[in-house]
């Protein structure tokens, strides 16, 4: 992994190039990083040495292709993390960039899908899973009618059943009806199948794409 | 030559079996009718051929009663093939079943029955793709018309090999079937089923378990999940090829008004209430034409004979104990068992069984319990059979006391003949009202002080449609003639020792004993408690035998509405007649048993009591 300077940097550079479309002269980067020409130009030289960036006309740098990838890795998980910070969490806009820009050198790649994936089934649409804010979406949250995709599955070794009927993380349910006790009707693989609310509690499921 | 029928629960393996071996077993549309093994006979060609239908399961791999009785009885490889019978409605599902079946290499048989529901839905089936991946015999068919059914035992004769398929599963779980193999030389199914954890080699399943967490490991899933998940792809693929030309015929959805609460719940209460006072209504009606006739052609030419006083009451006692067990086997036993059957066969059940799930939880079951309690009105025999549909083992025992305490068919004609008839139809209502008081009560309670674990509810919602009226009177019939074969013996003889006994006395000596104390506690003369004591042999000797102590079938003469009223309430609580604690000893266990007996002995007393202090 590369020490998080580099990281940052490279993320920069993406920024400033547009998704690296460009080249970017060494007084941009510096200002887009709020530090002195120099030291922006001793880091530039690391990574323009660990094959991360090339060399352009007029002592401007751009991304090679492994720069890129790293680059837009990062700042992919910049936008999650700030999108999860202030949609799911409701930390303000410049706080979130700044904690962003710090967990964005920790965090696992794993971690981000999941992060993302999360926040997929938990934004769209509204109103319908934004209901679960701050935790897993279960088959309760679903109204009647609603179609969504079974994430995951808590305690399963109990409920074994439902895996042989058809329910699995990436199966699509329909949710066929819920009475106001929470006992649920759900329609998969044809077949109508009720469940008793600590069951649907236990799965939990994300919208469909 | 032995096969047996596998397949998920209700998709006719019961009406193939009972088609081809003659036999009758339990034939309903709702998951756990058929719990045990049933093994039947039938020819073909000179030749026997045994028959067995087994427990109907959603996946060989699960960890219920049935999945480990079905299970058990593959692994000991000793059928020469398998008939496996799936819904034809309903193929994706029951295709993954069948791959597991297939994947046991025995040699089979494929039955898609309920065609004629696929053709109503505008299903095109086309067998060849089915016949072509598995490479083995398709056969369509509509058991409830008999359709096909003929060719089943020529085709299971002719199969000879397993079927050929290879389910395509994760590249994981493939390199791991690679690598256990080479390891230990197993092949793909022993691969498989130790990747499941099943098997009998402790050093295959060691190493499959360390292959199966490090796939877990790295897949966000379980190895079941994943062999589970891969299996309903393969199927749902065959499903596709299978199913063409899905022509969307209007369908109505009588579902969208029986599975909300309302009007759900008032029809659910309907029905129950409906069911209680149709018999009532009706049974009672039949019940005093059956007894009348009975009168004027039996009884009154034969004590017109003027035979010696000891055969006159020989005599006498056998009429009685006909015309009490007609008169209550046909109105009240058959009318149940024919309203339970429609019930059983509309598929209504299941969606009972939705409705009640929040109310069931509140007593420590889930929704299925809503299946032995209507059950149990009927008969609780069969009742207390079914609550093996409860997973856990305090699920079994709270529903066996609640079950128990069910009002069944004979405690009904102690409601309808003594109380609806002397006292009171409000009478007869407020008995069941008690009763019911005093299940709810002890269903809390039991449901706090119970140990054990909780499972939900996870049930198929079978489809609904109307029953056959030839099958609901064939089963209704089955029923009660097992009623009449069992019952009227018992009767016969308990009425005749009951006619000795006071044709010499001895019953006054013991009556004289005990009146003094059913006085004080019930306010009921000594012969009641004579009845009660018969009350055990089968519930509704009580009452016949009521009416012989009292040397009149018309009790109100000789008893209070009270009295009558207290002796039904006693009745209908006091311990579980014979058959039930048979069937309690199997199913729960001594102990278990002793205590419902001795609960709802008490549980009878102290009510009928409570009445006796608080009313007189
Ligand atoms: N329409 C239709 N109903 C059927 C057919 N076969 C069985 N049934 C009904 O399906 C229900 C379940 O049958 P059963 O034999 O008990 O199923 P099992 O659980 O597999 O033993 C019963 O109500 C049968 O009458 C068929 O081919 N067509
Ligand atoms: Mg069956």
């Amino acid at each position: 992994m590369l020490p998080s300077t580099f990281e940052d940097y490279l993320e920069a550079i993406l920024t400033i190039t547009e998704n690296g479309g460009r080249a970017a002269t060494l007084d941009e980067i510096a200002a887009a990083l709020d530090t002195g020409k120099e030291a922006a130009g001793t880091t530039v030289a690391a990574l323009v040495e660990g094959g991360y960036l090339e060399r352009a006309d007029g002592g401007a740098v751009r991304l090679t292709g492994q720069g890129l990838s790293v680059a837009s890795q990062v700042a992919r998980k910049h936008r999650v993390l700030q999108c999860f910070l202030t949609e799911m969490l409701g930390v303000d806009e410049d706080a979130a960039s700044k904690e962003a820009c710090t967990l964005e050198h920790g965090i696992s790649d794993e971690t981000i899908d999941r992060l993302s994936s999360y926040m997929d089934g938990a934004q769209s649409p509204p109103g319908r899973m934004g209901r679960c804010r701050g935790r897993d979406c279960t088959l309760l949250d679903c109204k009647e009618g609603d179609t969504v995709r079974v994430a995951m599955m808590h305690g399963q070794r109990r409920h074994r059943r439902l895996l042989d009927l058809g329910i699995f993380p990436g199966e699509i349910v329909q949710i066929r009806r819920k009475l106001p006790n929470e006992s649920v009707v759900v329609r998969v693989k044809g077949c109508d199948i009720a469940i008793s609310p600590e069951i649907a509690r236990a799965i939990v499921v994300e919208s469909c794409p | 030559m032995k096969f047996a029928l596998i397949g998920n629960p209700s998709v006719g393996k019961s009406l193939i079996f009972n088609q081809l071996t003659g036999l009758g077993v339990e034939v309903s549309n709702y998951p756990g009718t058929t719990v045990e093994l049933q093994r039947g006979n039938t020819c073909f060609q000179r030749e026997i051929v045994e028959l067995v239908d087994l427990p109907g399961v959603y996946s060989l791999d699960g960890n219920s009663d049935e999945e480990g009785l079905v299970r058990r009885f593959l692994e000991q490889q000793d059928v020469d093939a398998v008939i496996v019978v799936a819904n034809a409605t309903r193929l994706e599902r029951n295709l993954y079943l069948l791959l597991q079946v297939a994947e046991y290499g025995l040699p089979m048989v494929v039955v898609l029955n309920m065609a004629d529901e696929a053709a109503k839905r505008g299903l095109e089936i086309d067998p060849g793709p089915i016949h072509d991946l598995l490479g083995v015999e398709v056969i369509l068919t509509a058991a409830s018309q008999g359709k096909n059914i003929d060719r089943i035992i020529p085709a299971a004769l002719a199969a000879s090999r397993p079927s050929a398929v290879e389910i395509p599963y994760d590249h994981h779980i493939e390199a791991a079937i690679r690598s256990l193999g080479k390891m230990f030389g197993a092949d793909r199914k022993e691969s498989v089923r130790a990747l499941l954890g099943f098997g009998d080699n402790p050093e295959l399943l060691e190493a499959a378990r360390t292959i199966s967490d490090e796939i877990e490991a790295r897949h966000r899933m379980t190895v079941t999940q994943i062999i589970a998940a891969n299996r309903h792809n393969f199927a749902h693929k065959i499903a596709d090829l299978t199913l063409r030309e899905e022509v969307q015929l209007p369908q109505t959805d009588p579902d969208s008004i029986l599975t909300r609460i309302i009007p759900g719940m008032p029809i659910l209460l309907g029905i129950l209430i409906g069911m209680l006072l149709f018999v009532f209504v009706v049974g009672s009606f039949l019940e005093e034409m059956i007894v009348e006739f009975f009168d004027v052609y039996a009884m009154q030419p034969f004590v017109a004979l003027g035979l010696p006083p000891l055969a006159e009451e020989l005599g006498v006692s056998i009429l009685i104990a006909l015309q009490a067990g007609l008169g209550i086997a046909f109105p009240y036993v058959f009318l149940f068992y024919i309203i339970i059957s429609i019930l059983e066969d509309s598929g209504y059940m299941t969606r009972a069984a939705f409705l009640a799930d929040n109310a069931m939880h509140r007593v420590g079951m889930h929704g299925g319990a809503v299946i032995p309690f209507t059950l149990a009105f009927g008969c609780n025999v069969p009742a207390i059979m079914s609550i093996r549909l409860l997973r856990s083992r305090r699920e079994r025992i709270i529903a066996s006391f609640l079950v128990t305490m069910v009002p069944c068919s004979a405690r009904t004609v102690i409601i309808a003949g003594i109380v609806a008839s002397f006292v009171g139809i409000a009478a007869a209502f407020s008995v069941y009202a008690i009763v019911f008081l005093l299940i709810l009560i002890t269903g809390l309670v039991l449901s706090r002080v119970t140990p054990g674990e909780r499972f939900g509810m996870i049930m198929e919602m079978v489809p609904l449609r109307w029953p056959d009226p030839k099958l609901v009177m064939k089963k209704s019939w089955a029923r009660l003639s097992e009623f009449l074969f069992i019952a009227m013996p018992l009767l016969l003889a308990g009425s005749i020792v009951l006619g000795l006994l006071d044709f010499f006395g001895v019953m006054t000596i013991f009556e004289e004993f005990v009146e003094p104390y059913t006085m004080a506690l019930l306010g009921l003369p000594g012969y009641a408690a004579t009845a009660l004591i018969f009350g055990i042999l089968r519930k509704e000797m009580a009452f016949e035998t009521l009416a012989i102590l009292a040397d009149t079938a018309d009790l109100g003469a000789v008893l209070t509405s009270l009295q009558l009223y207290i002796f039904a309430v006693v009745t209908v609580l006091f311990v579980p007649c014979l058959a039930t604690i048979t069937v309690l000893l199997r199913e729960v266990g001594s102990r278990i048993t002793l205590a419902i007996t001795v609960y709802t002995v008490t549980l009878g007393l102290l009510i009928g009591g409570l009445i006796h202090y608080l009313f007189s």
